[in-house]
């Protein structure tokens, strides 16, 4: 039998040694990066013969982006993008996780059917919406003239604006899934005497929902709606492979933008400056996840 | 008017049902049902869905051209599979210690574990490119497996956390009583314990780095295309092989949603609730 402090210095020291490996991996390629990335943004990089030359640049990268159409408009797209699609998916993935709470949807199957669009690769969404999409021979253009719905056909990713909601369709498709699967599990935590207490109180199927389902899964909202505009503000797949920011740049949006500018254009440190915005805005939604999941004080047990 | 009420609902939600899962399946299905048609079947007004038309051509076709997917899936395999296991052994290390080994402020290390999943890739790519490309690690296997960690790390931590916690104290404290150093504790009772959990975290990783397209396209040329790669350039290339293009994707999809649909108990149960509970 070891004594108490000795073992508990044991463990403490184990745990140095235990932590050590993932806290070094992390350094290396979070840690370092993004504290790299906001020094780039204020230097100018030039590709000088076989290397790089750096010089300081001051907040011309900055300057910039205030001074460039395309980025307002990027900004202004990524914006109306994540909030389309935010909201959208939240409101499709309740209704689906409604349905599936139901006891005529508790069938593991419906499930399994969540996590087909979850687990496909984005890039096979990507293609396969690409498919649907297709002009010519697209399902889409054949349903629609099929039903009489149109006459020509319509070039989807043609269109400034049209392309960019098309993007967002196939978009919130593979996103529904996991959400839909998040508010199920909030609405499977709370508990069924709820219910039964008010209905006996004589409460509508409305008032309950409005009562105690929406406030017994308000938690999962915040988070669902914070990941889901993380998610949404990276979007990458879908533009490279539908569009490539065609047609007239018109969906080119920000995360987008920041690697065209870094790895096309080779503008490393305009490009960084782009890709720290993004990071500012996905750091205030990341601050509000935390906040959502942080321990509540930890309630008396009635007794 | 209960019955009626009653009967409507009823009605409404099996509609419901049924409207959500024609939607959620319909495009998967149409992928795979034209992968396995003739691109002269595909091009026809309207689409010649004869059942005689089946074919796999398309399948061997991409097979047998040398346009990458093969040594595209060959690729994926290994990254994913090596992402994954380092991941789990250096993320379950660290899981344990913030779990058990009374690391002083583990709840905000967790945190910050936490937060660097909400981190823009391309925040961090940029620099890491440079650094790369100077250090010959672009278009590597090795190159790509440690940029992984930096999402796929996060992600074992928390999971493998939040089972560790869930052990019994008690078998711990026995461990202890009898003489186990706090490593043999881990090593002998915790782990063995531990394995399904391991095991379906290890896949869930193995599923994501899998999926990953932003930092492969920026860090692989031409020795470590993945998968993803070779379906993007496929489909930017030669985007009239509707049929190859669509067996390419129908073939690179197959493993990540078999693993999802034999793991699922898991992936809603583990991760899904993980991601509502602090």
């Amino acid at each position: 039998m070891q004594t108490t402090n000795e073992y508990n210095r044991k463990r403490y020291r184990l745990g140095l040694w235990f932590v050590a490996p993932a806290v070094f991996v992390l350094l290396i390629v979070l840690a370092y990066p993004i504290f790299a990335s906001l020094v780039l943004s204020f230097l100018r990089v030039r590709f000088a013969g076989q290397g790089l030359s750096f010089e300081f640049n001051g907040l011309n990268n900055y300057a910039d982006l205030l001074r460039k159409d395309l980025f307002r408009e990027a900004l202004f797209r990524s914006v109306y993008y994540t909030v389309i699609e935010v909201v959208s998916v939240i409101v499709l993935a309740l209704l689906v996780a409604l349905m599936l709470n139901h006891p005529l949807g508790r069938s593991a199957f419906y499930r399994v059917v969540l996590l087909v669009p979850w687990a496909l690769a984005p890039v096979a969404n990507a293609v396969l919406w690409k498919w649907i999409y297709n002009a010519n021979y697209g399902i889409l253009n054949q349903a629609l003239r099929g039903l009489g719905a149109i006459e020509e056909n319509i070039i989807w990713l043609g269109k400034p604006w049209l392309a960019l909601n098309m993007i967002l369709v196939a978009d919130i498709w593979k996103a529904v899934p996991f959400i839909a699967l998040l508010i199920l599990a909030g609405l499977q935590n709370i508990p069924s005497y709820l219910y039964k207490a008010a209905r006996l109180d004589g409460a509508n199927a409305w008032q309950q929902f409005v009562h105690i389902t929406l406030p017994g899964i308000k938690t999962t909202f915040v988070i669902s709606i914070v990941l889901q505009s993380i998610w949404a503000l990276k979007v990458f797949d879908l533009i490279y492979v539908l569009t490539k920011g065609s047609p007239a740049d018109s969906t080119v949006l920000l995360n987008y933008l920041s690697w065209r500018e870094t790895f096309s254009n080779l503008d490393i440190g305009y490009g960084a400056a782009i890709a720290n915005v993004l990071f500012a805005l996905m750091l205030m939604l990341a601050l509000v996840y935390i906040r959502a999941l942080r321990p509540r004080q930890p309630q008396a047990q009635g007794g | 008017m209960p019955i009626i009420q009653r009967f409507l609902t009823r009605f409404f939600i099996r509609f419901g049902l049924i409207t959500f899962m024609l939607l959620a399946l319909g495009p998967v299905i149409w992928a795979v049902v034209t992968s396995l048609l003739p691109l002269s079947s595909l091009t026809s007004h309207p689409i010649d869905l004869n059942p005689a038309n089946v074919t796999v051509e398309n399948y061997i076709l991409v097979f047998a051209s040398s346009r990458g997917l093969v040594s595209g899936l060959i690729n994926s395999l290994i990254i994913a599979t090596f992402t994954s296991a380092v991941g789990l052994v250096i993320g379950s290390m660290a899981a344990y210690a913030l779990a058990r080994l009374n690391m002083p402020n583990s709840s905000r290390i967790l945190m910050m574990i936490l937060a660097t999943q909400m981190f823009p890739g391309i925040v961090i790519v940029i620099p890491l490119f440079l650094v790369m490309s100077r250090t010959g690690l672009v278009d590597t296997h090795f190159g790509l497996i440690i940029v992984y960690l930096s999402f796929i790390l996060p992600i074992v931590i928390w999971i493998l956390k939040g089972f560790f916690e869930s052990v019994p104290m008690e078998l711990e404290r026995a461990a202890a009583v009898d003489g186990a150093s706090p490593f043999q504790t881990f090593r002998y009772i915790v782990l063995p314990i531990s394995l399904p959990p391991l095991f379906a975290t290890g896949v869930f990783a193995f599923i994501e780095a899998w999926n990953e397209f932003f930092f492969a396209i920026i860090l692989t040329r031409i020795h470590v295309k993945t998968a993803s790669i070779a379906i993007a350039e496929f489909s930017g290339q030669y985007q009239t092989l509707y049929g190859q293009m669509l067996a390419s994707a129908v073939l690179a999809s197959i493993p990540v949603v078999a693993l999802a649909i034999i793991f699922r108990r898991f992936i809603l149960e583990g991760f899904v609730e993980g991601a509502i509970k602090a």
